[in-house]
């Protein structure tokens, strides 16, 4: 089962770079793409696609990533194409809700934006595994941790996250088995015996999680966790093309920004 | 030595005491089990062995460190590890490599010495090549084994272990026995808290728990003889020790002190050879 935003192993030189060079370049476009002009935007759009071919990641697999933000985009899409005044198109009336050409124009650019912000975060994700992204957070965090961050808590919970949420989905599907075999109205056509059921579910799974957090709390502390000083058995360090990668990113968002 | 004396514990909800004035001995290199009813105050006990729950009365020591100095926490807990039931409330770690990396990580040990460590552990429980394997791709055998490895990766004396079996099926539950045998066989003490009366008879030295005390104590053979005394606590033998006590109660003449299937059967064939049993 693909889940959006999965880890795709690979040795292209993204998959190389250091994680905290692909995490901070990210937020930087990310910003860059929110304040972006029409015309910025295609030199971006061309940008994240050679990095695609550089990272050698099947294109079909991050169209997938797009899937559940999909009906959003369409929305958001719509809004701006009906509600944005200007010339009416032909054959559609000159109304104040109405397809006009401004709407059209301004609706493909903000919803391509937001394509353009999912497609870059899914490139990350794909070209990063989620134990380099967490070591990435945890050293970024770190200087501001004479501040009273915890950066290493921050990234312990993240890590968790990771490493439960495919138990979850797991133990989601069989509590819903369970509650169906006892009659459960998952699949009745009463919204009101639907909504009984989903709040039964949710009940167990939420419950099932504390104590789940309980246990775990308990296994960490009897294998000595605690406040204080801890090592990890990767510790990031730059090499040469990250140095490289850092250059280009900044230059083209120099670039970008001036434009 | 872990060193328990006159242990007593009340939970903050609870009426009676958990634990009531309990005196117990864990020698290096023993294998001890623990066997009671629900609510005999077994998982209580031994969450003051590591630290878990401090005593109310009564001290608990382990080589000499109290458990109650909040300093020697870190080092009670490097040489008692733990192991829960529930084999995947265990795992913390992205990868198996990650999670059994956890525990010398905390003791902040250097780079090279946990992976060194790491690779002992996994080694140890049959579980090379399984460094890169996310949790929720094993099995739950696995994962009680990749647990197994996190607590042997610290390098303990004692290890712990609360119905370790009692999510697994009898044939990964044997595996995970065999190791534990394994390791005691390297010199490490053994506790094994369990509601099986099987997996218990290779221990050295058997704990019967009612109520917050220690009932009985000895070794297997021993602590079977009474089979009465056992029932009414709500215990039940071990199948073979089943067997002879009721061949016994049927007048034909068995020893009283079996309780593996080996010994069992050594005693029926010796029986149907010497004739007691009409054909």
């Amino acid at each position: 089962m693909y889940i959006p935003g999965h880890y795709i192993a690979g040795d292209s030189f993204i998959h190389r770079l250091d994680p905290r060079v692909k995490l901070l370049s990210v937020i930087a476009l990310s910003l860059l793409i929110l304040s972006a002009n029409p015309a910025a935007e295609a030199v971006i759009s061309l940008f994240l696609f050679s990095l695609i071919v550089i990272s050698r990641i099947s294109p079909a697999v991050l169209l997938r990533s797009l899937r559940p933000v999909f009906v959003f985009i369409a929305i958001l899409f719509l809004l701006h194409l009906l509600f944005t005044e200007g010339t009416p198109v032909p054959p559609f009336p000159d109304w104040p809700v109405t397809v006009t050409f401004e709407g059209l124009g301004r609706g493909l650019t903000v919803s391509w934006q937001f394509v353009l912000l999912v497609l870059s975060a899914s490139i990350l994700t794909a070209a990063t595994c989620p134990t380099e992204l967490v070591a990435a957070m945890e050293r970024l965090l770190r200087p501001f941790s004479s501040f009273g961050v915890p950066s290493h808590d921050i990234a312990m919970m993240v890590s968790m996250a990771f490493r439960f949420l495919p138990t979850f989905v797991q133990e989601s599907a069989r509590i819903k088995e369970a509650q169906m075999a006892r009659g459960a109205g998952f699949t009745k056509l009463t919204i009101k015996s639907r909504l009984r059921a989903a709040v039964s579910f949710s009940t167990t799974l939420v419950i099932n999680s504390f104590r789940r957090a309980d246990e775990l709390a308990t296994a960490m502390e009897a294998r000595a966790y605690s406040r204080g000083h801890r090592t990890c058995l990767r510790e990031l360090k730059l090499t040469r093309i990250d140095y490289l990668a850092t250059v280009m990113v900044s230059t083209f968002i120099g670039a970008c920004v001036i434009m | 030595m872990i060193k328990v004396r006159d242990l007593s514990y009340r939970y903050e909800s609870g009426n009676e005491p958990a634990l009531n004035g309990i005196d117990l001995e864990i020698e290096n290199g023993e294998y001890l089990a623990v066997i009671g009813p629900i609510g005999c105050g077994k998982t209580t006990l031994i969450r003051h062995l590591n630290g878990l729950l401090i005593p109310s009365g009564g001290e608990v020591s382990v080589d000499g460190m109290d458990t109650r100095d909040r300093e020697n926490l870190k080092r009670i807990r490097q040489k008692v590890g733990m192991v829960f039931q529930n084999p995947d409330n265990q795992i913390v770690g992205m990868s198996v490599e990650e999670d059994v990396a956890f525990g010398p990580g905390n003791l902040a040990l250097s780079r090279h010495e946990i992976r060194e460590r790491v690779n002992a552990a996994l080694t140890l429980v049959g579980l090379e090549g399984y460094k890169d394997r996310a949790p929720y791709s094993l099995s739950s055998g696995e994962k009680q084994l990749v647990a197994i490895a996190g607590v042997l990766a610290m390098d303990p004396d004692y290890i712990i272990l609360d119905e370790p079996t009692a999510h697994l099926d009898p044939l990964t539950a044997k595996k995970v026995l065999r190791v534990m045998a394994g390791l005691h066989g390297k010199g490490i003490s053994i506790c094994q808290v369990s509601h099986s009366m099987d997996e218990i008879v290779a221990a050295d030295r058997v704990l019967i728990m009612s109520r917050g005390e220690i009932t009985l104590q000895g070794t297997p053979s021993e602590v079977f003889r009474d089979p009465p005394a056992l029932k009414g606590l709500g215990l039940e033998l071990p199948p073979a020790a089943e067997i002879m006590w009721r061949l016994k109660g049927r007048g034909i003449e068995v020893r009283a002190d079996i309780v593996t299937l080996e010994e069992a059967c050594a005693e029926l064939a010796g029986l149907i050879d010497g004739s007691q049993i009409r054909r």
